[in-house]
């Protein structure tokens, strides 16, 4: 029973012993958070006092900051354009806030656990769930902090993907994956977080889509002109090959009047009819 | 200002501009050499060389350009004769017939040149010619941040249809 006792009081005192040693630690941490300038419950005026004293005569108060500070145009709504390489070594720039429209960046990365969902959905456009219009933009982190061959292994084909770390602190990123929407007509972000499922950023752009479209007028025309973009010159380049003209063909390079529309009695059949006939 | 830089073509990008540069993948007579595109507006992720998909989205006060190289077959030829990427362009360059795809009210422009012995044409295209004293500045902003390095190396030769 004393041994017990004995055995019993040796622990009290050891547990006593470390609580006082993290009670200390505990102090002088907020002592140090104390000096900078950022006490918890620490007035301005009463760091004033401290700082003034003669024994503080070299402290200063300093704002306690997480990250880069901001340039002094920006705030928490500005989305500036976003500017950087692909993973296949193109140059790449993104201003979402002149752009029209809703743009959504996704800040993700090739190590997280998290981001793999994401990748692997992005691989289905269709089945994202996004309105229509909306532009999804993939911004990894420079190429000094992410390996381009692995951010194009992850990449699907006609995605937009931009390496660039100074993205990820001009938006203030705490980590991956994290979601911007930026509204291109109000030219700022109407939303940004953390996702765990594709589906949960959709329902966010459905839901700002719906705010955007009831207070503002798109004045871009969207003109209906058939055939258009990489197809439209494609299918230009084979009606040349099927007509047997080839890159370098003399025809493609005419250096006279005569060259585009042949000698000067062979143009304008019609007219020359009529001026016989009158003859 | 945001700055690209791909392929021996720098930009420094105007407020409001997006832009890319960057190669097609060469495709088998074809010879993929450097495109820069540069718009106000969203570029869509499958535009033309010369902004096909892209011109018909544009807004009365958006402007759509492209800085396109040509194959060292062009170098030396008379097209490609004039020295140096246009800096400063008047509103009197833009015309509505100057377009690669007509469409009512906008106008362009295009030049042929050599820059650091390669072989480009620059083609721009406003949202509204009628605006153009407005966009044609902006332009020239975009103009000035251009820049161009000599190629460490020359392509293959073969001349692309664009």
């Amino acid at each position: 029973m004393v041994a017990l006792s004995v055995i019993l009081g040796a622990v009290v005192l050891l547990l006593a012993v470390l609580v006082a040693g993290l009670l200390r630690s505990h102090a002088d941490i907020l002592k140090a958070l104390h000096d900078l300038g950022a006490g918890v419950g620490d007035p301005v005026g009463d760091a004033h006092v401290h700082t003034s004293g003669p024994a503080q005569a070299g402290a200063q108060a300093v704002p306690l900051t997480m990250g880069p500070a901001l340039a002094a145009d920006r705030d928490s709504t500005s989305a500036p354009t976003v500017a950087g390489v692909t993973p296949t070594g193109d140059a790449l720039a993104v201003a979402p806030a002149t752009a029209g429209g809703l743009t959504l960046l996704a800040f993700l990365s090739t190590g997280c656990a998290s981001c793999a969902g994401f990748w692997e959905s992005f691989r289905r456009p269709e089945q994202l769930g996004l309105p229509a219009g909306t532009r999804l933009v993939v911004v990894t982190k420079g190429p000094e902090r992410e390996i381009p061959g692995e951010v194009a292994a992850l990449a699907t084909p006609g995605l937009a993907v931009l390496m660039s770390s100074d993205a990820w602190t001009d938006y203030e990123v705490p980590g991956s994956p994290f979601f911007v929407l930026v509204d291109g007509t109000a030219g700022r972000r109407v939303g940004e977080g953390v996702a765990n499922h594709i589906s949960q950023v959709a329902e966010l752009v459905r839901r700002a889509e719906v705010d955007t479209a009831a207070f503002t007028l798109d004045t871009r025309p969207g003109r209906d002109v058939g055939i258009d973009g990489p197809a439209r010159e494609s299918a230009n380049d084979q009606e040349l090959l099927d007509a047997g003209i080839r890159p370098g063909d003399p025809s493609l390079y005419p250096t006279s009047i005569e060259d585009l529309y042949g000698p000067p009695d062979a143009r304008m059949p019609a007219a020359r009819h009529h001026v016989r006939r009158a003859g | 200002m945001p700055a690209l830089f791909a392929h021996g073509i720098g930009a420094g990008l105007p407020t409001g501009f997006e832009g890319r540069i960057f190669k097609r993948q060469g495709s088998g007579i074809e010879v993929a050499n450097a495109v820069a595109q540069f718009a106000t507006f969203a570029l869509p992720e499958e535009v033309g060389d010369f902004g096909g998909g892209a011109v018909n989205l544009m807004g009365n006060d958006d402007i759509f350009t492209v800085l396109f190289e040509y194959g060292p077959d062009s170098l030396g030829t008379r097209l490609f004769a004039h020295q140096g990427l246009p800096r400063t362009l008047a509103t009197s360059d833009f015309q509505p017939h100057v377009l690669r795809r007509g469409l009512t009210g906008q106008s362009g422009t295009q030049w042929f040149f050599t820059e650091a012995g390669r072989p480009f044409t620059f083609y721009a295209v406003l949202g509204s010619h009628a605006r153009r004293s407005i966009l044609v500045p902006r332009v020239n902003r975009l103009l000035e941040g251009l820049a161009v390095e000599p190629t460490a190396a020359p392509a293959a030769s073969g001349a692309p249809w664009n």
